[in-house]
Parts: C-alpha cells; structure tokens; sequence
C-alpha cells in the first residue's frame, strides 16, 4: 500500500488547466520531494491532496482510502505556504486551537511535545504576529505534527529557516519516516537542502508529472563530469570543445567536461595540444543541476 | 517500540465539540465580542433617552416611545415601517450581529485558519454548524445587553413601565432563539463572500436591516393582502416577537430559525464542498 496514490488528477481554473492528467505515487516511509517551477501546479496539487479545493477529474487515495475520507483526514498534517494562525493570539494559544480542531487528548502534552521537537518552546508564550519569518515556519511545521500524522504534506517548509532550523528540520523528518510507515511530501526550491533529505522524487512540469524517481535513480541518472582548471582558460575550452559535446565554465571558474571517460584521457590531449592543466578532478551533478538540465530538455 | 498504523474516524459530537472549543475560545478572546455587547447596550439607551420626533401636528417635538418596552419590541406585529419608533427595536441586535459575525468569520480566511482547519478531519457541515451556533450565542448576548440598555435607558426617561410581563418575556425570548437563524444567514454570507471581506460586510448589514420583507410587506400591505406568510421569513418572524406575542408566536419564532438555519447551513456546505476553500 502507498501512502499517496494519484491517477489521472486534473484540475481546472475556469478555462486554465493547472493540472492535466497527473500521476504521482508516494510509498510509505518515503520523503517524497516535490519538484517544479513556479506555477507548475505544485501547490494546487497539494492542496488537493490536503482537501483544500475539490478535484476535477481522476482520484486520490491516501492509504488506499478516498483522500476525504475523515479518518484518514484526521492522520494528515499539512503546512501549506504559511501557518494559519491567529496574529494577536500566542503560538501556544493558536497550537491549542488546532490540537482542539484535531480532538487530541491530552492537548496540551502534545503541543509541548511538538514545540519542543521544532525547538520552539522558549517562544510559547510570544504572539504569533510578533514571530520571525523563521519562527512562523517552525509553528506551522509544529501543528503539521500535531496528532501524530500520518502524512505530512509541507509546501516550502523551509523558507525562511536559518542553518540551525534546516539542521533540526532534517532530524525531524528522519524520525517521522524512520518506522517506515509515515510519509511526508515536501515541495521546495532550495533544491541542495532537498537532496539531503528526500528518498524519492517527482518532478513536475505545466501541471504533468514529468518524472518520478527514488534518491538511487536519480543518483545514478546524475550524470558525471570533469572539471578543471589550466593556465589559458579559453584556449582549453576551445581544444575540449573540439574533442566532447559539452564543455561549460561553472559560478566557480572551472570548465566541466560532461561524460568524459577519464581525467587522464583528457589531461593527455591538452598536454599534446600545449596546455598545461593545474587542477582536475571529477564530481557528479546534483540535484538543482539535474533540474535545471531537465527543465531545458522540457524547453526545447 | 512500533507504532501501529491505524485510522480512527472521529465521531460528529467529537468533532463539533472540538470546533465549538475553539469558537467560544476565539469569542471570547477577542475584543470584538465586547464592544459589540457594549454597542448592543448603549444605542437602545440613548435612542429610548435621547431621541424625539415631531408629534402629528409637526409643531412640536414629542418622545420616541411612551412606554419603556417599546424600545424591545412593538406594541404589534408591524411589517411595514411607518415612523423610527416602529423599526428601533430589539431587531437592530440583528443589524449589529451581522456585522459581528463577518468579521469574527472573515478572521477565519484572512489570517489562513479555515486553511489550517480543512486540512484536518473537519467537515464542511462542522464548520457552518460551529459558526452558526457560536454566532446565535453571541447575538443572543447581545440580546440581552440590549434589553439592559434599553430597559436602563427608558427607566432613566421615566417611560410607563406597565406591560404583560409574559407577552414581553415571549418576545424577548422569540427574538433570542431568531438569532440562530440569522447568524445562520450571515455565516451563510460569509461563506459566499469568502474572499471579500468587505462585500460580506455589507450584505449581511443589508440582509439584517429586513428592507427586503419590509418592502415585500409594503407590497402586500398596498394589495390589502394578509401578512402573516411574512412570518415564514427571519425578519418577519422576528417582527412579530411583539409585546402581544404569546406562546404560538414563540413556537413560529422556534421553527422558522430552525428551519432556515437547516437551509443555510445546507447551502453552506454544499458552496464549500464544490468550492476552493482557499
């Protein structure tokens, strides 16, 4: 059994297809990364998912049951944008209020225990509108975990978070997924803090599922390169543009041989040609390069 | 130790009981509640104290009212509004209400709640019925604030005080238990107007001034037709919780604001449920 299930979902704003025909399968125990560009239908697919606005067209199971279905409902803890509190009430106050809403005995134990797991006991007693954009992130992640969900659903959790907050964000979610049981879908743009997280992902482009893939698929589709560095830079990106089909400089002044065989090979046919190379080793794309690279497939 | 994987439907009662907690809690938190209680009270006192008219000649000014109830309800059943004294009753609470209640439910969508609270178990019936019965408790306060102010109000002017004291015990708790259905249609409203704020705003005040019964009442009144049908509607039932009310106008008052509060609650639901919540 998957934790999401999503055939053929499609939604429509009036003439506008934000979603056509999406599938999308979560495991259980997955962190699900959820890929894609502004107004791809990220959002409105998780707002689906999380029964915000009603579906057009196709099905979503959570755990082999209707997506509506109360009980499973109650076992799904979202974060979608921001948190949805009352400013002028304390981040205790607005934590009781949704522990209410899920009927969670013993409210009070769990929204100290959740506050303690996002560090955010010491500002209980602040009000929320006095909050910092990091310290409302964390808020909403707390009531996401309220009720021990099953599913955690988190649209860009990570804005707005310092080294500190991403660092305790990551052990959280570890020690949700670590039963292998409960899932959690994360979309978010900061695609490197991603990466160290997620187990699977799903990329999604003008409202289609482009790819799904585990953290070991990607890995492996990632492509190689060689990068390095020599006395004369654009003479070297002359002669290897000769010789391979994708030489680049990088942010950081190194030029990048795609799918080059070895770094001998190459440090053989510039030392022929008379260039002396200085630096060189080989590296793998991550996950924003993959991305980025996918995405200009998509383009042209 | 192994967590199970299980998934437990919450019942409606605990389901309601959890929203209602959290209502009564926002109502009673916020400063809204309060000055709206304080207005309920304050404008019946000064226009039973304050307020004069120009007596039938036009020569001279004479009181609103000669009798401290008026201010609570008219003498008679009075579809069609003549002078101010027939429409300042204890129906303004409604007017006052309607703007309460699309605030305290605009907060609800402007600061994202509605958002927070759809993602979980709740349903879309919960909600209207939580608001409704919150809202009906809030105007049925105000209610009672107004009958203080009121009665203060006309006492202070020296007013006759002589009244039936069941009629009037009747009329004020027909008007309390119509606040069900009002605050039914303003949340209602609200959840139409859901992304304009001020638009709520606004047709709840003109839903609540009743202008649509009292220039259907005119019409029939014009035709020389009977009005009691008018009392199948929020505001003509609540007209006719008057100082000659008794327990069959108790008994209408009962089940049109249930009757409507179903419909509107119905309605609710099914604009939720088909639309984007957020």
């Amino acid at each position: 059994m998957n934790a999401i299930e999503i055939r053929n979902l499609s939604k429509n704003f009036g003439a506008k297809q934000a979603v056509c025909g999406l599938d999308m399968t979560v495991p259980m125990g997955a962190i699900y990364g959820f890929i894609g560009e502004n107004g791809s239908g990220k959002s409105t697919t998780e707002k689906m998912i999380c029964g915000l606005i009603p579906k057009s067209g196709g099905s979503i199971r959570l755990y082999g049951k209707e997506h509506t279905d109360g009980a499973v409902r109650a076992k799904v803890g979202v974060l979608i944008e921001a948190p949805g509190c009352f400013p002028k009430l304390s981040v205790f106050e607005n934590m009781m209020l949704q522990a209410a809403n899920l009927s969670i005995p013993n409210a009070e134990a769990e929204v100290v225990r959740v506050l303690k797991l996002v560090r955010m006991e010491g500002a209980a007693g602040n009000k929320y509108k006095n909050c910092s954009l990091g310290m409302k992130q964390r808020v909403g992640i707390a009531m996401a975990l309220l009720g021990d969900p099953m599913l955690l659903v988190l649209d860009e959790p990570l804005n707005g978070l310092d080294a500190d907050g991403m660092r305790i964000m990551r052990e959280v979610f570890f020690d949700i997924v670590k039963e292998g049981k409960r899932s959690i879908v994360v979309s978010s743009h900061l695609l490197g803090e991603l990466q160290k997280v997620a187990t699977h992902y799903g990329i999604i482009r003008h409202g289609k599922m482009i790819r799904e893939m585990t953290a070991a698929e990607l890995d492996a589709d990632c492509r190689t390169y060689v990068a390095l560095q020599s006395g004369e830079m654009s003479r070297t990106k002359l002669l290897l543009g000769c010789r391979y089909a994708r030489v680049e400089e990088d942010e950081a002044g190194y030029l990048r041989v795609y799918d080059a065989t070895a770094p001998e090979e190459i440090v053989r046919y510039l030392y022929d040609n008379g260039v002396c190379v200085t630096e060189i080793g080989t590296d793998k794309i991550g996950l924003e390069e993959y991305y980025v690279d996918l995405m200009k497939e998509g383009r042209t | 130790m192994t967590r199970e994987l299980k998934f437990e439907s919450p019942s409606l009662a605990r389901r309601i009981r959890g929203m209602l907690g959290v209502d009564f809690y926002r109502l009673f938190h916020t400063p809204l509640f309060y000055i709206f209680l304080a207005i309920a009270a304050i404008i019946p006192a000064m226009v039973s104290a304050m307020t004069m008219m120009p007596d039938p000649s036009g020569n001279a000014m004479e009181p609103l009212y000669s009798n401290v109830w008026q201010i609570i309800a008219a003498s008679e059943s009075l579809y069609v509004i003549h002078t101010i004294a027939d429409y300042a009753n204890m129906n303004m609470v409604f007017i006052f209400g309607g703007i309460m209640v699309s605030v305290f439910i605009g907060h609800d969508y402007k600061s994202g709640y509605v958002k927070q609270l759809f993602t979980t178990h709740a349903k879309k019936q919960d909600y209207m019925i939580s608001k409704s019965l919150v809202c009906a408790f809030a105007m049925a306060c105000m209610c009672v604030s107004y009958f203080i102010g009121g009665t203060v109000g006309g006492l202070l002017v020296g007013y006759d005080t002589a009244v039936h004291v069941g009629s009037l015990v009747l009329a004020i708790l027909g008007k309390m238990v119509m606040s069900l259905g009002w605050a039914s249609l303003y949340t209602f409203l609200n959840v139409i107007f859901r992304r304009y704020f001020g638009i709520s705003i606004a047709s709840s005040f003109f839903f609540g001034t009743g202008i649509l019964i009292i220039g259907a009442a005119a019409i029939v009144e014009s035709l020389s037709l009977p009005t009691a049908f008018l009392n199948l509607f929020l505001y003509g039932a609540s007209v006719n919780a008057s100082l000659s009310a008794n327990v069959g106008t108790l008994a209408v008052c009962i089940l049109v604001s249930l009757a409507w509060s179903v419909i509107y609650n119905l309605l609710g639901t099914r604009i939720l449920d088909r639309c984007d919540v957020y």
